[in-house]
């Protein structure tokens, strides 16, 4: 069972690996072009000379900001210790300035080993923080401000920001703001005067290019080949790895994969998918597990939902879009019943209930998000009489009946006029 | 220094004295003499406790002496641990010994003259100087530094240079370390000359003079001393002060920066009844004084510490009571009452009796702490970084052309400071000192705010030569304040020193301004207010506005209000009745154009040879086409002297060769600090994003084509994707994924959605011209095809 093992072993190498975010951006930040560099060198810069930045980290989710961040602090940490002090903010939990500032003074105070006090104001705790950064000036430390979310901050009147930029820029002290957003136009978001006293580093991150992909898969998923493992098990992974990499098969999945989200995160994600279809008992990763983790991950939700449905909600559905069809652009409960009760009595179809079990299986179309009100004002109104909307598109219903296993013929026939 | 010429009177002084003293030796402990550094001094001073040592050595001892104090001071936390372990350590050992010393003081000393016996304590005792300090090594580990300082006038207390200069390297932190050492010496030796209610000036001289002589391990006498000089204190012949900062004058002269402590005699309300003896309170004054007139570290402490402090030095008080001549149980009466009392530092009169709970007295971030411990941040060191780095012409560049950096000139405004002086000077200068009211306008970073600071400093300057009277200044900003009634406050509090709700705040105002009764001394002065970002202080009813700016049109306000906003029609979008309090006397600020930018910024970077001529004519261009903001444009100097420092430091570090070239900011550098600040990123995401996405934008843009309707749905979105998928040999991905896809775009805002839970409903927009994405698109390689629905 030596060989078991070996690949439980290995297993567990690559999802530690994936889930480690340094080890996936270590390779690609090498390069005197990367981001990390040039962020890594405005923050060290800023910190051997004593001067005030921010900087905006700028990309689509899941690019990789935080984790070249993180990457960053952490080896000037090493580099500068006792010299940094981190703020941490997100937007989402700190968008209100009050909590901001205090949030500010709370990590100060734990950083310096101080007192902190939850009673204490705003105007308090502003000038503590105005305190801080001359006080910090002074004894030649850093205080770096990380704002997660960035345009969260950028709303309202933004004191947070301006209380902030304008004390850098009036006191001597060392401090670096960094904000970290996903949307692209977040610098036209600040206020006028905000915007003036950012300085505009701006750091873009974009997806990786074929080749970066390619590096990573091999940085990612090759054994070590020192003592860890045993020899010619690694040089055989890794003799297949190659092979796998060079097939076209597996490039055309990586390809089709990535056309719908190139970021990094997307990658490792799906990656992730695959280390765990991974048998014990194929020693090596193949094709196939590619394959399946692809078709396991790409799934149309609507769709299945539709399959999911019973003969009298399809008959729903299917009024519905009848209704939308012939132009009628607001309708309810009571409308599509009219319907329903015409299509039965033209048709005479086996499948009529009665109008509360009707009911009951509209509502739970409602709370499947295959139809929606249109309004959230009418709460008082009940549901029959609330206007509604097909929340799936004629196509995916179509679609949807085709592949339901026992649709009554005559459904298919109602869709197609 | 100072200190030199008057050495030789001292010894003089000295002898006579020594020579008294030199009767009683028979007294079992004049320990320090014997080894110079204080510190050290009081340890062995245990093992010699039994053994009698003549005093005589003590002066050829001094010199040495002071230098190993000044060495010490080098390692200053050290010092302090050290020493408060010591220090503890004997006062143990001490206080069990105090009753031999004691009546051994009494038999011997009760006969001789009085003068004599005031050495003769001081040569002895060991008990009370100990407990002296442990109630400073208590109140240091409060960190709390104060020090009393003389009127700056007085000349007199020359404190050692040297000490000072070593101290200062280290910082304030150890300064204080300075100070206690050395006026411990001080206050003994005060002791040692006597009667405490003396002038004080002379004596403190001599006597400390004579100090460090003296050596040391000083008896209740020393207690005594200080005592004295509280009372000094509590008499306002002396002062306390907070030491907020230090720092060296061009001629050499060490000055610091000081907060004021007052007694309650001294506050605009007089001491009240409920003031306790030893009460002070904190002041918002601050001054700048030469560091020469601090005579000794001082504690202020919070009632619970102070409380906690008395006890212990009761009870070592009892005990050396006893021993006390005549002379001194006057005095002491008259202090009987003062070890109950309580000595309170408090910033607020009002709030004095509601402040029982000093639970979060201490927070640092509450201003009752008074950002209570921060000086514990200072750095152990230098670090190595800052130290011996020396910097190259990009890294003077780069700092000199920091924000925070102010200039020593200020070009290009000339006209509006002068205009400000003279509004200023006539508002103040003016027998009657009519209220007025100046508006400042202009867009963000043309030199506003500081042009006003600017002219506030020369002022200052004019009022500390004579030539202007005295006015008061307050400066708010409106969009630090929580809310804009909070001005009140802010504004009553810089006046007064007293923190009120905004409410109360708002009463004393209308009170002082309005109905012109003028409480404290000070509240005659003229006073100038300038509000930064006035704009923000507009609430729905404007009275807040109103209020302020109706204060300067009464008869006795004396108040001169200055406004700063951005907006140039602010008054004319307000109620009539505040744009005409307002709206009469402006000045507008225009933005920069090239040269003046061009001139800031060469005006900064004069004498260092960093940028390329056109490179910075090229940036002042580009800033004043865009904004004439002169923030921007040092900015961007800033950030091409980066661009270019990074090139120099990659290639160096790569080629492990010396950096090629002068590293000259050149145009290059300049353009792409432009293009990272101006240039709006889509282009680059657009081209870099993934297939789907790019089919997706080509749907949106073809779909705009076709309908001319800026917005569409998804629903329509996704049917003209998969028309164009099919007649382009693409797999259709479905209209989940399709969604899914719409949301990223929408999340990065190259497009503009509603939340996807509305699916085929979902309204799209494009957030950039249809242009750009066709731009971005077009040379597209994987998909040649886009291009024909571009």
């Amino acid at each position: 069972m030596g060989f078991q093992s070996q690949v439980e072993k290995a297993k567990n190498l690559l999802r530690t690996r994936l889930c480690n975010p340094n080890f996936i951006i270590k390779p690609l930040s090498d390069s005197p072009d990367s981001n990390y560099c040039k962020l890594k060198f405005t923050i060290s810069s800023s910190i051997t000379e004593a001067c005030n930045n921010s900087i905006l980290l700028v990309g689509p989710r899941g690019s990789g900001k935080i984790a070249v961040l993180e990457l960053a602090l952490n080896d000037l940490l090493q580099e500068y210790p006792d010299t940094i002090s981190l703020i941490r903010l997100n937007g989402l939990l700190h968008s209100d300035e009050n909590c901001a500032f205090k949030e500010i003074a709370k990590q100060l105070c734990l950083e310096h080993h101080l007192l902190f006090s939850k009673m204490s104001s705003f105007d308090d705790n502003s000038q503590f923080m105005i305190a801080m950064l001359r006080e910090c000036g002074l004894a030649h430390k850093t205080i770096i401000f990380t704002l997660d979310e960035f345009d969260q901050f950028a709303q309202g009147k933004q004191r947070l920001l301006y209380s902030l930029l304008d004390a850098m820029n009036t006191v001597t002290s060392q401090a670096v703001v960094i904000g970290v957003s996903c949307r692209l136009d977040v610098d036209q978001l600040l206020e006028k005067r905000i915007r003036s006293r950012f300085s505009h580093r701006k750091l873009l991150f974009l997806p990786p290019s074929k080749e970066d992909v390619q590096r990573l898969l091999e940085h990612v998923f090759s054994l070590p080949t020192d003592s860890s493992f045993p020899h010619d098990y690694a040089a055989q992974f890794n003799g297949k790895l190659q092979n796998l990499l060079a097939d076209d098969r597996f490039k055309e999945i990586i390809s089709s994969y990535l056309d719908l989200n190139s970021t990094i995160n997307h990658l490792v994600r799906f990656l992730f998918i695959v280390v765990s279809l991974w048998e014990s008992k194929s020693g090596f990763l193949s094709l196939e597990n590619f394959k399946s983790a692809l078709s396991s991950i790409q799934r149309q939700p609507k769709q299945e939902c539709i399959k999911d449905c019973s003969i009298l909600e399809l008959y729903i559905l299917v009024c519905m879009k009848r209704l939308e069809v012939k132009e009628q652009n607001s309708y309810n409960f009571n409308s599509v019943m009219k319907e329903y009760r015409s299509v039965h009595d033209s048709f005479q179809t086996s499948d009529y209930y009665a109008w509360d079990v009707c009911l009951r299986s509209f509502e739970r179309l409602i709370q499947r998000e295959l139809i929606c009100f249109t309004d959230n004002r009418a709460h008082g109104q009940s549901v029959e009489f609330r206007p509604v909307k097909l929340l799936v598109s004629y196509v995916e219903l179509q679609g949807g009946l085709k592949s339901y296993r026992s649709c009554p013929i005559i459904l298919q026939k109602l869709m197609d006029h | 220094m100072a200190d030199t010429p008057r050495k030789p009177l001292r010894s003089p002084s000295k002898k006579p004295k020594q020579t008294s003293s030199s009767s009683i030796s028979l007294t079992p402990q004049t320990p320090q003499a014997v080894d110079p550094p204080r510190r050290s001094s009081r340890r062995l001073s245990l093992k010699l406790d039994q053994i009698t040592t003549p005093q005589k050595p003590i002066s050829q001892l001094e010199k040495p002496n002071k230098d190993s104090l000044v060495e010490e001071l080098e390692t200053p936390h050290k010092l302090v641990k050290d020493s408060s372990r010591t220090r503890r350590n004997s006062r143990k050992n001490e206080s069990t010994k105090n009753p031999e010393s004691k009546t051994d003081y009494e038999s011997a000393n009760t006969p001789k003259s009085r003068t004599k016996v005031v050495e003769v304590e001081v040569s002895f005792s060991p008990a009370s100087p100990d407990q002296l300090e442990t109630k400073k090594r208590k109140r240091r580990e409060d960190k709390d530094r104060k020090v009393i300082t003389r009127a700056m006038a007085s000349k007199m207390q020359r404190v050692n240079r040297r000490a000072i200069r070593r101290g200062f390297i280290i910082r304030k932190w150890c300064m204080m370390v300075v100070n206690l050492k050395w006026f411990s010496f001080e206050v003994l030796e005060a002791a040692s000359e006597g009667s405490p209610r003396r002038g004080l000036d002379l004596r403190v001289l001599q006597a400390r003079k004579l100090g460090m002589e003296v050596e040391l391990p000083t008896p209740a006498k020393g207690k005594r001393r200080a005592r004295t000089l509280r009372e000094k204190l509590l008499s306002s012949d002396l002062w306390a002060a907070h030491i907020e900062s230090t720092w060296k004058e061009m001629d050499g002269s060490y000055w610091f920066k000081g907060r004021w402590y007052m007694i309650p005699e001294e506050t605009t309300a007089g001491r009240q009844p409920h003031n306790l003896r030893r009460e002070l309170y904190r002041t918002n004054d601050f001054a700048d004084i030469e560091m020469e007139s601090i005579i000794r570290h001082c504690f202020v402490l919070n009632p619970k510490e102070y409380a906690k402090a008395t006890e212990i030095d009761n009870e070592e008080e009892d005990g050396e009571d006893a021993d006390s001549d005549e002379d001194w149980i006057s005095s002491k009466d008259a202090e009987s009452g003062t070890d109950e009392d309580i000595e309170y530092e408090n910033e607020n009169v009002k709030n004095l009796c509601a402040r029982t709970s000093s639970a979060h007295g201490l927070a640092a971030n509450s201003r009752k702490g008074q950002f209570f411990g921060l000086q514990k941040i200072g750095t152990k060191r230098i670090p190595e970084h800052v130290r011996c780095h020396k910097k190259t012409e990009l890294e003077k560049a780069k700092a000199t052309l920091l924000l925070a950096i102010l200039p020593k000139s200020l070009p290009c405004r000339n006209k509006e400071m002068e205009e400000i002086t003279a509004f200023i000077k006539g508002a103040i200068c003016d027998d009657q000192c009519l209220g007025r009211c100046l508006y400042v306008h202009g867009v963000p970073g043309t030199g506003k705010t500081m042009s006003v600071l600017a002219v506030m400093r020369n002022l200052r300057y004019e009022v500390d030569a004579g030539s202007i009277q005295p006015y008061c200044f307050v400066e708010v900003n409106g969009l630090k304040l929580a809310s804009p009634e909070n001005i009140y406050r802010v504004i009553y509090e810089a006046l007064s020193g007293n923190r009120v709700s905004w409410k109360k705040a708002l009463h004393l105002l209308n009170e002082r301004f309005s109905n012109g009764k003028k409480v404290a001394r000070g509240d005659d002065r003229p006073c100038i207010l300038l509000i930064d970002e006035l704009d923000l202080l507009v609430t729905r009813n404007q009275s807040v506005l109103y209020n302020i700016l109706d204060w300067p049109t009464k008869p006795h306000s004396k108040l001169i209000v200055i406004g700063i906003a951005n907006t140039m029609d602010l008054p004319e979008k307000l109620l009539p009745r505040i744009s005409s309090r307002m709206g009469i006397q402006r000045l507008c600020f225009g933005p920069y154009n090239y040269q003046q930018l061009q001139e800031i910024i060469s005006s900064r970077l004069k004498g260092i040879d960093a940028f390329e001529k056109q490179a910075i004519e090229f940036a002042s261009r580009k800033v004043a086409a865009i904004s004439g903001d002169a923030r921007r444009a040092l900015e961007i100097c800033r950030r091409a002297a980066e661009i270019a420092d990074y090139c120099l430091k990659k290639s160096s570090s790569n080629l492990d060769a010396t950096p090629a070239g002068k590293g000259l900011v050149g145009m290059s550098e300049v353009e792409a600090a432009i293009q990272e600040m101006f240039q709006a990123p889509h282009i680059q995401v657009m081209k870099n994003c993934s297939k789907l996405s790019k089919i997706f934008l080509t749907a949106m843009v073809y779909e705009l084509y076709k309908t001319g309707m800026s917005d569409t749905t998804f629903e329509k979105l996704a049917i003209t994707v998969s028309c164009l998928c099919t007649s382009n040999g693409e797999a259709f991905p479905g209209w989940d994924t399709l969604l899914k896809v719409g949301c990223m775009l929408g999340e990065s805002r190259i497009i503009l959605c509603e939340p996807g839970a509305r699916h085929r409903l979902q309204k799209l927009q494009l957030n950039f011209p249809s242009d750009d994405v066709a731009f971005a698109l077009k040379g597209n390689k994987d998909l040649p095809w886009l291009a024909k629905y571009l």
